[in-house]
């Protein structure tokens, strides 16, 4: 008799009747393998862990009402159907019935995924929630090659692209960028939407490796998906701030591949007309506007615009509109978007040519700067003298402008993730930028802070200081905070030079007093010497000052704890002392490696320090 | 008809022209008067240097000499030029007609003749004079076209080919057309106009079947109507409906939950830590020898990603596994099972429980207070005596002594010449005998301490009448033989097995020996027979002194007996197998309870004082504290030493409890029993005793309390004996 034996007639009971394996739901279906795996990427169903598995622990296991679902979804009888279509078309041309097959490809059944995004994000909420894998799926086939071969059709590449330039350009538009990060494996950003942090991902521009390992088919449906989720998220964003969808933009910068710079100008001149100067980016666009106007040569792109703009009647009557909602839209701002719009404030950033573009552009322009770039289609030339920052990445700068300041593309990024205004000393053209540091670390929790966090961190307080005091009092804090910085560095090092004299002075202390003990002991007991007395002396003496045998007491002491403890509780105590000490293990090689790089450039360090220190001065003095 | 290509006229007239200016070079050269050979010399192979190439540009003109003299006259340029044609066919012929003729036969025929061959008039065409080569090569070298120069071996002469001639065999040599005017592949031009023809070219009537309507086609119509009526077939494109829409409108009402299944959201990518920046700090890239170093790793811990700088971004290159990473991501997605773990967020040092300090369970033992030196070999078993004021303990190296407890002074000492296994004082006050096990034999040994009194009853307790022990010892079964031993100056009882130890009854009376079947020992395979056959009921045997009388104990016992021992204050007897723990209760003879203690192997057993709480001690370091009211599982298992725990003691009155270990250690824990029931033991890890070193693999072999006082007494591998005082 098998383990699990089930009499005649008696239903099945327990995980037996609650997971079934995949195979067997394949077959319940009635469907193969591919288009199993189709429905349940777009349905959402994911295999289960059920705690007693019947069929063996090699298997997968779905839930049974997983299934049913599945079973009850009418995408299953839609894609029988289209199967049925494709066999009719393919008797068509191979019976060169050219005509038949052309007429019946016109009207391939077609299916609908808006229905299933609903079913599985039942609020908007549920769906920024997931939006992360989604963002930076759509992302990476941005910046992929169509590729015949692997069916990536160039209509998805340019639907990821305009997808994904969407979602950034209402991002930027929002100014719902907290965080950025510039890793090897591509750019992080990290915005908040409604509550929801949502991190992406998006590949450095360059071309991509496409490697033979890779199953497009998978990655495909999970687009087809993707997609439409994303349209769908997009639609409603636009939909929160008043905006129309899909944006129709200017052919000529789309040409141009400034989607972007494109989306974001729609968005100006959409609500912009109406709200004159309340926005850096539409500001600039108008000014742009009106310059060219006068210079007597009508952009392409503005006609086209105003052509648009035409067309689209529902920008005109609701104009008063846009406008009560853009002023509430703008009392709503959180502290921390009030933070983020105005970081970049009254900046106006030129990227030179060698700079990747489409991120600081999104970047910048998320942060409250205005940008513009070497190329057609850009709203101010290089020459314009009232730009701030020039953004270059090349070994040195030949023509330089004095109004401006010559940084690397880094200082954006730390300067997003630092919230502040870094120096940029350490930026300069030809320099080697300081260490880019990820802002999705709790260095605390890490354990392990690197230096340049700490100046960041220290920068970060100064600057606070700096903004909070009245301006009549400020000339005095002025100098206070400063002095108290430094005051601040120097106490830190004295405290650990303080704290070592004083350990040390414990440490005598405690010789000596051992010493003393010792003495009397001896006077005491040598007279009536028995040996037993005299080792035990020894004995206690050992116990109490040797530091390893305080050690042993000390963990004889946490070990005595552990002894009572339930199984369980051990088990647990144990993997997190394991946990804790494979942490501590990484901070200590970061330590080591730090100690052993200080030992071969010595210099390198205290140079550090005071630049550090210079620099902070440098942010008072501004 | 003919079946030449028909040229525009054009172009004819071009070829003609240019045809007669090199006829006329032609005409100039060749001495012979040109003749008209008519129309029929269609076909001529002029043979120059063994290269045949036809002439069809002659068949022009017999072509269009057929011509239809009404289609011709259609153009009247065209006849003109045909006019012109037909005057000048005489200097079409372009060829010199030969001076020899004798045919197209091989040369090598006339090879030794004198002659070449016959003229037209049949006379012998003498060969010519050969010129030597040297005359040759001078005139080649004179004549500046001697290049253009052939020798002709059928008429035995030289030509000189015109400047067109060798252009003309150049192109041929490409395989061009000769002439390069000539285009081989012009539009073809039809000979004649249908246009305002009145009759057909074929005369043939229409056939029925081009006015009566297709039978198939109408049928095939017929299914088309009745698929467009039916809406098979649809012309229109479908309406293109607006794809997007306002999906989520207020959904605020909306419950968090609405599928039935709990969806459990994936997890989030991990987020990337500084390691990953493109230009992290310094300290985080690995060296060389690190980088080195993860090949020996395994598969699984050698980190995935290496940490790399950049000096600037433009530098950064495209990472090779963004795609594969995304992929593997979806695969996650949609085929890693899910399940929601709680992951707990708290302090390690909380999940410790709060003991009671240890300050307030004072007194315990802490330090070691005296050490006791004079074995040899390992201390394998102490005993204290019940007043407390000495100490006894046997040793590996055969001999057994007696210290006294407050000096360390050793007062007393027997040699057995074999290891002692156990000793065990006699628990009363007034009889102070020991009890020794050596190999095979129980030793009762006076030790002659106390007063008078107690020396005298002693000495009545191990007196035997050697006859009549002798004669008991013929007539009954009883397994062991009571011997009195003169040298030691006490009892021996002889066990037919080797006794491992010694336990005494607590009115210090009955004694009970346990005899593990060994198998290891060496026995004759007789006896291996026999104690099998006996089975272990024999293993444990209990004595009694007064009367010198041996009996086995009455159960049948599960498993080998490791060890016995007697309940304080009832007549319960427990014997502790490998795996588990027997309580038989003496008087009414039977199984009280069965302790399972999930011990791989039992070593020890003591118990508690109040008589309802044991503690074994394991072979895998574990200590089980048993509440036999409670269930016959322990209460509490602690899992304390390394090694092999050697043994356990309780107090006879403090809350203490101890075990020692191989690992050279002796725990002492505080361990409360309630007199009220409801409450459970407290059980409080108290010291951790060091001290002993390790020999032989062995530490601390046993420990045993002091009746009166704190303090604890633990004998070592290396053959010291520690008192441990508060």
């Amino acid at each position: 008799m098998p383990k699990h034996y089930r009499p005649p007639g008696k239903k099945k009971e327990g995980n037996a009747a609650k997971y079934m394996t995949r195979s067997q739901a394949v077959k319940h279906l009635q469907v193969s393998l591919p288009l199993f795996r189709r429905l349940c990427i777009l349905k959402g169903v994911f295999p289960r862990d059920p705690k007693k598995k019947l069929k063996g622990t090699h298997q997968t296991y779905y839930h049974t009402k997983d299934i049913l679902f599945l079973k009850h979804e009418p995408l299953v009888e839609k894609f029988r159907e289209i199967r049925a279509y494709d066999k009719k078309v393919k008797k068509a041309i191979s019976k060169k019935n050219k005509e038949r097959a052309e007429r019946l490809l016109a009207h391939k059944p077609n299916y609908k995924l808006d229905r299933l995004i609903r079913e599985r994000y039942p609020r908007f909420v549920d769906a920024l929630g997931d939006l992360d894998d989604c963002l930076s799926m759509v992302h990476l086939f941005a910046a992929l090659p169509a590729v015949e071969r692997e069916k990536i059709r160039v209509k998805h590449i340019h639907n990821c692209r305009r997808l994904s330039h969407e979602w950034q350009a209402y991002i930027s538009r929002t100014h719902k960028l907290r965080k950025t990060f510039i890793s090897v494996k591509g750019i992080y950003y990290q915005a908040e939407v409604e509550g929801q942090k949502i991190t992406w991902i998006t590949p450095h521009v360059l071309q991509q490796v496409l490697t033979d390992d890779i199953d497009f088919g998978v990655m495909l449906t999970y687009l087809e998906f993707y997609e439409t989720l994303l349209a769908f998220v997009n639609f409603r964003l636009y939909h929160s701030i008043n905006m129309k969808y899909p944006p129709i933009l200017d052919p000529f910068l789309e040409a141009l591949a400034a989607d972007l710079y494109a989306l974001s100008r729609w968005f100006a001149t959409k609500s912009g007309a109406a709200l004159l100067g309340s926005q850096a980016v539409s500001s600039s666009g108008s000014e742009q506007h009106d310059s060219e106007t006068l210079d007597g040569q009508p952009d392409e792109s503005e006609i086209r615009l105003a052509q648009l703009q035409h067309q689209l009647p529902s920008s005109e009557p609701g104009a008063l509109m846009h406008l009560v909602e853009d002023a509430e839209g703008l009392d709503d701002d959180d502290e921390e978007t009030k933070e983020c719009k105005s970081l970049f404030k009254n900046m106006k950033f030129f990227l030179s040519r060698e700079v990747g573009r489409e991120s600081l552009l999104f970047v910048i322009s998320a942060f409250g700067g205005t940008v513009s770039w070497d190329g057609d289609g850009a709203p101010f030339k290089e020459t314009d003298q009232s730009i701030t920052h020039q953004i270059v990445d090349r070994p040195t700068q030949v023509h330089k402008f004095l109004s401006r300041e010559y940084v690397q593309p880094q200082w954006v990024y730390d300067c997003v993730n630092a919230r502040i205004i870094l120096p940029i000393d350490d930026y300069l053209v030809g320099r080697i930028p300081p260490p880019h540091l990820s802002p999705f670390v709790n260095n605390e929790e890490e354990g392990y802070i690197p230096d340049y966090a700490e100046k960041i961190k220290q920068l970060q307080a100064a600057a606070r200081k700096h903004i909070l005091p009245m301006p009549g009092v400020a000339n005095d804090y002025r100098d206070d905070p400063q002095n108290l910085l430094v005051e601040g560095i120097i106490s830190r090092t004295e405290a650990s030079e303080a704290a070592d004299r004083k350990q040390k002075m414990l440490n005598l202390e405690k010789q000596y007093h051992e010493e003393l003990k010792m003495e009397l002991q001896g006077v005491q007991y040598t007279p009536s010497t028995t040996a037993i007395r005299q080792s035990s002396i020894e004995d206690t003496e050992a116990r109490v000052g040797s530091p390893s045998e305080l050690d042993q007491t000390a963990e004889d002491t946490g070990n005595m704890a552990k002894l009572v403890m339930s199984r369980r509780e051990r088990g647990l105590y144990e993997a997190m002392q394991i946990s804790k000490k494979r942490k501590q293990a990484g901070v200590s090689l970061l330590k080591s490696r730090k100690r052993r790089l200080e030992e071969i450039w010595p210099s390198k360090l205290p140079r550090c320090r005071e630049a550090n220190l210079s620099t902070s001065t440098v942010i008072f003095v501004i | 008809m003919a079946k030449v290509a028909v040229r525009p006229e054009s172009q004819v007239k071009k070829e003609k022209k240019g045809r007669r200016s090199e006829n006329s070079t032609r005409d100039d050269k060749s001495q012979v008067k040109e003749v008209s050979s008519g129309r029929n010399a269609t076909l001529r192979k002029s043979k120059v240097n063994g290269q045949e190439f036809p002439e069809d540009e002659v068949h022009d003109d017999p072509v269009l000499d057929n011509v239809d003299p009404g289609l011709a006259d259609v153009d009247g340029s065209a006849s003109d030029d045909i006019h012109e044609v037909v005057e000048e066919s005489d200097s079409s012929e372009d060829e010199v007609t030969p001076r020899n003729t004798i045919g197209d036969v091989p040369l090598e025929w006339y090879k030794d003749e004198e002659h070449i061959g016959y003229d037209i008039t049949g006379k012998k065409i003498k060969k010519k004079e050969k010129q030597d080569k040297l005359s040759k090569f001078l005139d080649s070298t004179d004549y500046s076209k001697s290049w253009r120069k052939i020798y002709d071996e059928y008429n035995d002469e030289e030509v000189e080919l015109t400047k067109q001639e060798a252009k003309l065999i150049r192109r041929l040599l490409k395989g061009k057309t000769p002439h390069a005017e000539l285009d081989p592949y012009s539009t073809y031009v039809d000979w004649f106009e249908w246009k305002d023809a009145k009759h057909p070219l074929s005369n043939a009537p229409e056939p029925k079947r081009r006015f009566i309507p297709s039978k198939w086609e109408s049928k095939k119509v017929v299914q088309y109507v009745r698929a467009i009526r039916e809406g098979r077939i649809k012309f229109d494109k479908p309406k293109e409906e607006p794809r997007f829409y306002l999906l989520w409108g207020d959904d605020s009402s909306l419950s968090e939950k609405t599928r039935g299944l709990s969806y459990i959201p994936p997890p989030k990518p991990k987020l990337p830590g500084h390691d990953e920046s493109y230009n992290p700090s310094l300290e985080y890239i690995p060296t060389q020898e690190e980088i080195n170093s993860y090949q020996l790793m395994f598969e699984e811990d050698r980190p995935k990603f290496i940490p790399k700088r950049y000096s600037s971004l433009r530098s950064v290159p495209s990472y090779e596994n963004a795609v594969k990473e995304s992929f593997e991501r979806c695969l996650d997605l949609y085929l890693c099972p899910r399940a929601r773990k709680k992951r707990i967020n708290i302090d390690p040092e909380s999940l410790k429980p709060k003991l009671p300090s240890r300050k307030d369970l004072k007194p315990y033992p802490i330090t070691c207070y005296i050490e006791y030196k004079g074995h040899k070999g390992a201390v394998v078993s102490i005993s204290t005596e019940a007043t407390g004021q000495w100490v006894a303990s046997g040793s590996a190296d055969g001999t057994v002594r007696i210290w006294e407890v407050a000096t360390g002074r050793c007062i007393r000492m027997w040699e057995f010449g074999e290891a002692v296994k156990h000793v065990a004082w006699n628990p009363l006050l007034q009889i102070p005998i020991l009890a020794v096990s050596v190999g095979h034999d129980v030793f009762i040994l006076d030790t002659g301490l106390g007063g008078e009194d107690e020396k005298k009853k002693v000495k009545e307790l191990l007196h035997i009448e050697a006859p009549t022990a002798g004669e008991d010892f013929a007539n009954t079964t009883s397994p062991v033989s009571w011997l009195l031993d003169d040298s030691l100056g006490g009892l021996r009882l002889k066990h037919p097995k080797i006794v491992s130890s010694v336990e005494w009854h607590r009115k210090g009376d009955y004694f009970s020996t346990v005899m593990p079947a060994d198998i290891l020992e060496i026995f004759p395979p007789l006896y291996i027979a026999l104690l099998f056959s006996v089975g272990s009921k024999q293993a444990i045997l209990i004595h009694q002194l007064s009367k010198k009388q041996t009996q086995r104990v009455p159960f049948k016992l599960h498993g080998l007996p490791v060890s016995s021992a007697f309940h304080p204050s009832r007549s319960i007897f427990f014997i502790s197998t490998k795996k588990n723990v027997r309580v038989y209760d003496l008087l009414k003879q039977k199984l009280i309870k069965k302790l399972e203690t999930g011990l791989r192997e039992v070593s020890s057993i003591s118990i508690h004082p109040g008589g309802d709480n044991v503690i074994v001690g394991g072979r895998e370091g574990k200590l089980c504290w048993f509440d036999m009211d409670l269930s016959s599982q322990p209460y509490r298992v602690l899992k304390c030493h390394p090694k092999d725990i050697t043994n356990v003691a309780f107090h006879p009155s403090y809350p203490l409890f101890a075990s020692c270990s191989e690992d050279c250690t002796a725990y002492v824990f505080h361990g409360m029993v309630y007199s009220d029931l409801n409450q459970n033991p407290l059980i409080v890890p108290l010291e951790i005793l060091r001290g002993h070193s390790s020999s032989n693999g062995r530490g601390v072999l046993d420990c045993k309390f002091h009746p009166r006082q704190p303090w604890l007494f633990t004998a070592g591998a290396d053959s010291l004996i520690k008192l441990y005082c508060h």
